[in-house]
């Protein structure tokens, strides 16, 4: 198996079976989905997700741009929360207290591969975070090439794009862009390279893309549209995974079959990795103190 | 011509204490001097100019073992001073915290008193540490107390050691209606195995109570039928929960309290002249050594209408409801009888708790700084007061008497009239808790500091 996608026990492309899970879906509705028959079935009480922000209404609605963590212990909150946010979602701080004013026994967490790291040190050092590692059920990573802090959505959409963040209808990043679709049908890409210098700092020494660390991941490279890739990486993820298909809740499609397929995951992975590896050696070139490198990627 | 004697450090508490006892030629103590020999944390002075919102998580450290009570009380005591009344569900979070805070105290005191106890009809003590029956299931039993009550202050208070959804104004979250199901699923769960705890405890200290001996260092000592029986008064300001200076009828009154220092209650030097090798964990004091236990002393001797006080269960059931029953096993009987109060008051307040209500209060006011506010709780061990004064939202006073400090010297007279060896069953009956009842850096007349390897 190939180092940079980590340890795995299976790769395929899925979407799932659930009309309703797939209509607000970014792909093809893993996380959702997963979660939803988590939930369902009494594997997690609840879960750690990121939704469009309460805290800040936007258009008269949660804003949909400002993603905050939420602890979701029904269907409609989980299917609240559908949808890529490209801003940080401070996850791992609700873990917590999911377990706390919550009250939760069996707690299911989403996040990008920097905070499945945490969960999973949380696990082996609960400093901070007594009673919390045994009550971690399910950890679902998503793959992640860099977030952006909320203000620097807002200048690339309105000093890069143009545009006032209130007609944005959709964000997407991908193919080397950063792509803004306004409400009036008109369409901004800001290629990629120009907004940099506007991601968190943290992204750029993340050694990790497909969340090697979690019990599944999931997104969108390499699969067709409308579908994602998953890996089954843990016993639990093969677990869960086996009894999800069993209830008919995704439809898959074998790996080899299509295009794209693995190695696009694979040279993005390499991609990101090279990266942030060139990053970490200037920094060590410059004298400051170098970062341990957790995974092992040669 | 009397003898002394000093069991240094007394052992199966929380904190390090040791006692200095003068006994006559039967070895009967005619002067206890129980003394806190714990390193000053010094939390009273550490606190001042700091933001009041900082204050109760500061406060929480002064010991391990009741940091809820600490919390509680200091938040209390701000709110007091700034002029802030907490909404109804907060106010309900926080006794449930301070039930839960109470009950695993108790469980705790429990299994440091055991150890002196015998199981009835035989003349072997009970070791909680042992695998066989009926020891195994005691232990378990005391242990899923603990956990059930650390289970729900985790829940209400956000941590189960020193809880971080208490602030200012109320609370930070109200606990989601799931979390109070959870809840009222574990204190149910603690109705019958607090029950049975309550009972057999009861019995083995009646028991106690009945022997004419018990085994100490290989030797039978007799045990007095007036053991810890002392001539003072009781003080307790609530029989649940606490009470504040903003309260207009006042169950008790501080401007009656005057606190003492060491030097004035307890002897001065003394050479040891009687030495025990066969007292448990290594022997009392060797012959010869020096002690002076009134520049030793860490704690202050707290005086309420000039008299020491004794707080704690007894203390709260003989005010409040009636108990009369003197001496350590009266004690330590009405300590067991409150864990029902606690476990019955945790499944009432979940009844009142609406989890969708209000728990913080809008504004929090800086505070003028003009009155020094007091508030009360009643934990575990007795009466716990913080004075406090804050001006524009920065602490300017701040001074705590906490329960052991008002056992120290009541406990300190209860001593005499026993055998010295009983001396520490004695003090156990007070669950003491010495950590928090330190406030003492000893000077000399030149502001030297006297003491100095306690403070290292």
């Amino acid at each position: 198996m190939a180092a940079p996608l980590g340890q795995y026990k299976m790769v395929l492309f899925a979407r799932t079976t659930d009309k309703e899970i797939l209509r607000g879906a970014q792909n093809g509705g893993i996380v959702t989905a997963l979660l939803s028959y988590a939930l369902d079935t009494g594997i997690i009480d609840g879960a750690v997700v990121a939704a469009p922000s309460r805290s800040k209404p936007w258009r008269g609605k949660f804003d949909p741009w400002r993603s905050e963590p939420i602890v979701a212990m029904t269907r409609d909150q989980l299917l609240s929360a559908r949808k890529t946010g490209y801003n940080i979602s401070p996850n791992v701080m609700m873990i917590k207290e999911a377990t706390r004013s919550y009250g939760l026994d069996r707690v299911g967490i989403v996040g990008v591969p920097c905070q499945i790291q945490g969960v999973r040190k949380a696990q082996l050092y609960p400093i901070g975070m007594r009673g919390v590692p045994d009550k971690i059920a399910l950890v679902i990573g998503i793959y992640c090439m860099e977030v952006f802090p909320y203000q620097s959505i807002v200048q690339i959409v309105e000093d890069h794009g143009g545009v006032k963040m209130e007609s944005v209808e959709k964000i997407e990043i991908g193919k080397g862009n950063f792509t803004v679709v306004t409400e009036r049908g008109r369409t901004i890409q800001i290629p990629l390279n120009e907004t940099r210098d506007l991601e968190q700092p943290g992204c750029h020494v993340c050694l990790d893309y497909a969340a090697t660390l979690a019990d599944i991941s999931t997104g969108s490279a390499g699969s067709p549209a409308g579908w994602s890739t998953v890996f089954i990486r843990t016993k639990i993820g093969d677990e869960v995974w086996k009894r999800a298909m069993q209830a008919g809740l995704f439809e898959t499609k074998p790996i080899g079959q299509v295009e794209p397929g693995l190695g696009a995951v694979e040279k993005l992975a390499v991609e990101k990795i090279t990266r942030n590896k060139k990053t970490l050696e200037d920094r060590d070139f410059i004298g400051t103190k170098g970062l341990r490198n957790p995974y092992i990627t040669t | 011509m009397g003898k002394v004697v000093e069991i240094s450090p007394t052992t199966r508490h929380e904190g390090r204490s040791k006692l200095v006892l003068q006994v006559d030629d039967e070895g009967i103590i005619t002067v206890g001097n129980w003394i806190s020999v714990t390193p000053v944390r010094g939390l009273e002075k550490a606190v001042l100019g700091k933001p009041m919102e900082q204050v109760p998580k500061l406060l929480s450290r002064v010991c391990g073992i009741c940091p809820v009570a600490h919390a509680l009380a200091a938040v209390e005591a701000i709110e007091t001073s700034i002029g802030v009344e907490i909404p109804a569900d907060a106010h309900t979070l926080r006794v449930i915290l301070h039930c839960a805070n109470r009950l695993n105290n108790h469980a705790l005191s429990n299994i440091f008193t055991l150890p002196d106890l015998y199981i009835p009809g035989t003349d072997r003590k009970i070791n909680l540490f042992s695998p066989e029956e009926p020891m195994r299931s005691i232990a378990r039993r005391i242990q899923r107390i603990r956990e059930i009550a650390q289970g729900i202050t985790e829940i209400a208070g956000g941590e189960a050691i020193h809880p971080t959804n208490t602030r200012i104004g109320g609370m930070y979250y109200n606990i989601t209606s799931r979390a109070k199901q959870k809840l009222t699923d574990l204190a149910k769960e603690a109705v019958d195995i607090v029950k049975t705890q309550m009972d057999f405890m009861i019995a083995v200290l009646r028991n106690f109570q009945r022997r004419d001996w018990t085994e100490i260092g290989g030797r039978q000592i007799p045990i007095p039928r007036n053991l810890g029986y002392h001539s003072e008064g009781y003080l307790a300001t609530d029989s649940l929960y606490g009470t504040s200076s903003r309260t207009s009828v006042q169950s008790w009154d501080p401007d009656h309290l005057r606190e003492i220092r060491p030097w004035n209650f307890y002897m001065g030097e003394v050479t040891i002249d009687l030495e025990d090798s066969t007292y448990p964990i290594g022997g009392t004091t060797a012959a010869g050594t020096v002690v002076h236990p009134k520049r030793e002393a860490t704690n202050a001797i707290p005086l309420y209408n000039g008299r020491p006080v004794e707080v704690g269960p007894r203390a709260r059931m003989a005010l409040y409801q009636g108990f009369n029953e003197k001496g350590t096993i009266g004690q330590q009987v009405a300590r067991q009888m409150e864990y029902m109060t606690d476990v019955h008051e945790i499944l009432n307040r979940l009844d009142t708790l609406n989890t969708s209500g209000k728990v913080l209060t809008d504004p929090i006011p800086p505070g003028d700084g003009k009155t020094l506010a007091w508030a009360t709780t009643e934990p575990a061990r007795g009466t716990n007061v913080h004075f406090v004064r804050v001006r524009e939202g920065k602490v300017a006073d701040y001074s705590m008497i906490v329960p052991t400090t008002w056992n120290f010297p009541v406990c300190s007279k209860a001593l005499s009239g026993a055998p010295w060896q009983l001396a520490e069953v004695i003090i156990r009956g007070y669950d003491p808790c010495v950590s928090c009842a330190t406030h003492m850096i000893v000077l000399d007349p030149d502001k030297n500091v006297v003491a100095q390897n306690l403070i290292r």
